[in-house]
């Protein structure tokens, strides 16, 4: 029956690229193979989040079965985001799962994903330690958030302080990641991010 | 011995009156009648049917044949109604009566708003694979939706093997239209998916019909009819599963479903964990680690921050001198020690321990009563063996252990309720009717386990 999924997919490419929408949601789609199973999407951060002016890749698996069960999306772009593991990139995400083979690829990542960024829900978590943090200090979530997005989508500016905590812990020889996940795990304070590095 | 006749049997008085009758086989008649009349008197009687599979589908089939006669639609929509209205036929033709298309509407029967994108079909073109097709072959229900065989049977297995049936809907945008089985049927062609699909379809069926359950026993077919919804005792004669028809929780009387339900999770979850930690344990005053005394004195050193404090105030232990096994601060005011927590928490654990304890014990007790069986049916033997007494006479103990299983499975479920019970001269009643039935239980054990004679025509405990 993949016959089905891949004249949709088709299909949908054909519009998508020709549709208006494309420039107006930020959204870029291209197929990774010509098997057309796997895609490539991009979408720019919305605007007023802590996600602006960065870029996300994600990872797009269309299963056989596509229309009738959803396409399988990962972020390759490493984010920090209640319902998107800070580890794996993997999506918790239960909107749209209803009767959305109406829609296209195009419609399900522009709608529920950008609707994602914009709009996390702490309850429903993937990422238990970045939903925590959204939960109990909104502040610094926002902060933690903004800075990931500098590191890693391309946000031009980046919180100097965050930034030289970072570099601190880089030069004592600690892996430049790890640091980061360590620092924001542990509110900012390089003591307790060593810490728990060495822990 | 003699007189083995004449007294025949631990009959109650009501059957000594009927002696008079002669007739053996009416004598027999007036014992089933006299047994009739007990369950009717007894509280605990309920009146359950035990189905099979056939029966329920026979069962429900009657009333969707009915119903589709009645009102005249097919029998795959008269399900749909059926299923959505607790399978009463009178109300399905009540509201049919009132209102057919609010009916249809709220059944899902019938679209709330007739699907007004029609161009696509019109296209030829199915708007879900997106391909040209024939006009004849898309294909939809009472809500427009047109969509090609391929698309609706791909639908139809991801749902289906999602376990999916009754609620299976149209592919529509905002569409919620239901899918008449009929329809199901005429798509799905693979034979496994069919009876998958009539599997489910079937479950649900059941669980929407107020009148019947599932046994909850493993993997146990049985489905138990009754006529009212209950939270009565039913046994199911297959496995042998003794439950509560309201909620399918093993039998609880006198305790409700919901409070058994909130008794088990209480029990069953890690709640008086930390109700324990509560209850045994201090946090330092310094550093606020938590402490457990296991003995010793009242002078307590912070194993983490080795800061010197009173057990019994929690003050700094310079303050005490050499009061070393009490605390003078402890005894002028014992509500020091921030009581609130600490003693209510120890209080509430002390309440609990007290009923688990004793439901524990009595689950045990019924757990043993098996074999109890067995020593008496084997102790039976020997004395009949040994010729004092007949097999009949010694009836009565297994009929003693049997009461004595009831009494004990009833005792065990009145600790959750009286756990739950609020203070007052009612659960001092209840508690005083439990230690006696308690005392009453334990004299009949001690006496079942003694018997050395067959005390015919005496009653025992």
């Amino acid at each position: 029956m993949a016959n089905i999924a891949t004249a949709r997919i088709k299909r949908e490419f054909k519009e998508v690229v020709k549709s208006e929408e494309v420039a107006k949601c930020n959204i870029k789609l291209e197929l990774k193979n010509d098997s057309f199973t796997e895609l490539r999407g991009e979408i720019a951060g919305p605007p007023d989040t802590p996600y602006e002016g960065g870029n996300f890749i994600l990872d797009i698996q269309i299963p056989a079965t596509y229309p009738f069960n959803p396409p399988v999306v990962k972020f390759v772009t490493k984010i920090w985001h209640p319902n998107i593991s800070s580890v794996t990139g993997a999506v918790c995400l239960d909107i749209l799962k209803d009767q959305w083979w109406v829609t296209s690829v195009f419609d399900y990542i522009c709608l529920s994903f950008q609707a994602l960024l914009a709009a996390p829900e702490p309850d429903d978590p993937q990422d238990a330690v970045v939903a925590n943090q959204y939960k109990e200090s909104k502040d610094e979530f926002k902060n933690t958030a903004r800075h990931w997005t500098y590191a890693y989508a391309g946000r031009p500016t980046a919180s100097a302080e965050y930034d030289s905590k970072v570099e601190q812990l880089k030069n004592m020889g600690f892996d430049e990641h790890k640091a980061r996940v360590a620092l924001s795990t542990k509110h900012w304070i390089v003591e307790q991010a060593m810490e728990h590095i060495l822990s | 011995m003699s007189e083995e006749d004449s007294d025949y049997g631990d009959c109650s008085d009501d059957e000594m009156d009927d002696d008079d009758d002669d007739d053996v086989y009416g004598d027999y008649y007036k014992h089933e009648e006299v047994e009739m009349e007990n369950k009717k008197d007894d509280p605990e009687y309920f009146e359950f049917q035990l189905l099979k599979v056939e029966d329920v589908d026979r069962l429900l089939n009657e009333n969707v044949e009915a119903l589709s006669r009645a009102i005249n639609v097919t029998p795959s929509l008269a399900k749909v109604l059926l299923h959505s209205h607790k399978w009463s036929v009178q109300d399905v033709i009540d509201l049919h009566k009132k209102d057919s298309l609010k009916l249809l509407v709220d059944s899902r029967v019938l679209p709330s708003v007739k699907c007004t994108e029609r161009v696509l079909s019109r296209n030829f073109i199915c708007s879900v694979c997106m391909q040209p097709s024939l006009a004849d072959a898309l294909c939809g229900v009472s809500c427009g939706h047109r969509f090609c065989r391929e698309c609706w049977q791909m639908h139809f297995q991801v749902q289906i093997q999602n376990g999916v049936s009754t609620e299976l809907e149209c592919m529509g945008k905002d569409c919620n239209v239901l899918m008449p089985e009929d329809f199901v049927l005429s798509i799905v062609t693979n034979p496994r998916l069919r009876d998958k699909y009539q599997e489910y379809g079937f479950q649900d069926h059941v669980k929407s019909h107020p009148e019947l359950r599932f046994c909850p026993g493993p993997n146990c077919p049985v489905v138990i009819r009754a006529p009212v919804d209950k939270a009565k005792r039913v046994v199911c004669d297959q496995c042998k599963t003794c439950f509560c028809f309201h909620c399918g929780l093993e039998y609880h009387a006198p305790t409700g479903c919901e409070t058994i339900k909130r008794w088990l999770t209480k029990c069953a979850d890690d709640s008086e964990t930390a109700n324990y930690i509560s209850a045994h344990t201090k946090d330092c005053p310094k550093c606020n680690v938590c402490i457990e005394k296991n003995g010793g004195c009242n002078h307590m050193q912070c194993a983490k921050c080795k800061h010197d404090f009173c057990w019994m105030c929690l003050g700094d232990w310079k303050n005490h001198g050499s009061e070393y096994y009490e605390c003078s601060r402890y005894k002028e005011n014992p509500n020091i020690a921030n009581e609130s927590a600490h003693a209510q928490a120890r209080e509430a654990l002390k309440k609990y321990l007290f009923y688990f304890e004793r439901w524990e014990n009595h689950a045990k007790s019924l757990k043993l009563e098996e074999q109890a069986m067995k020593k008496i049916r084997a102790r039976i033997e020997e004395k009949v063996m040994d010729s004092s007494g007949t097999w009949i006479d010694w009836q009565y103990l297994l009929d003693s252990a049997m009461l004595l299983k009831k009494c004990r499975y009833t005792l065990q479920y009145t600790y959750p309720y009286a756990y739950y019970l609020e203070k007052g001269s009612r659960k001092e009643l209840f508690e005083y009717q439990q230690a006696t039935l308690e005392a009453e239980v334990e004299n009949l054990s001690w006496k079942v386990e003694r018997a050395e004679i067959t005390d015919r025509g005496v009653r025992v405990g």
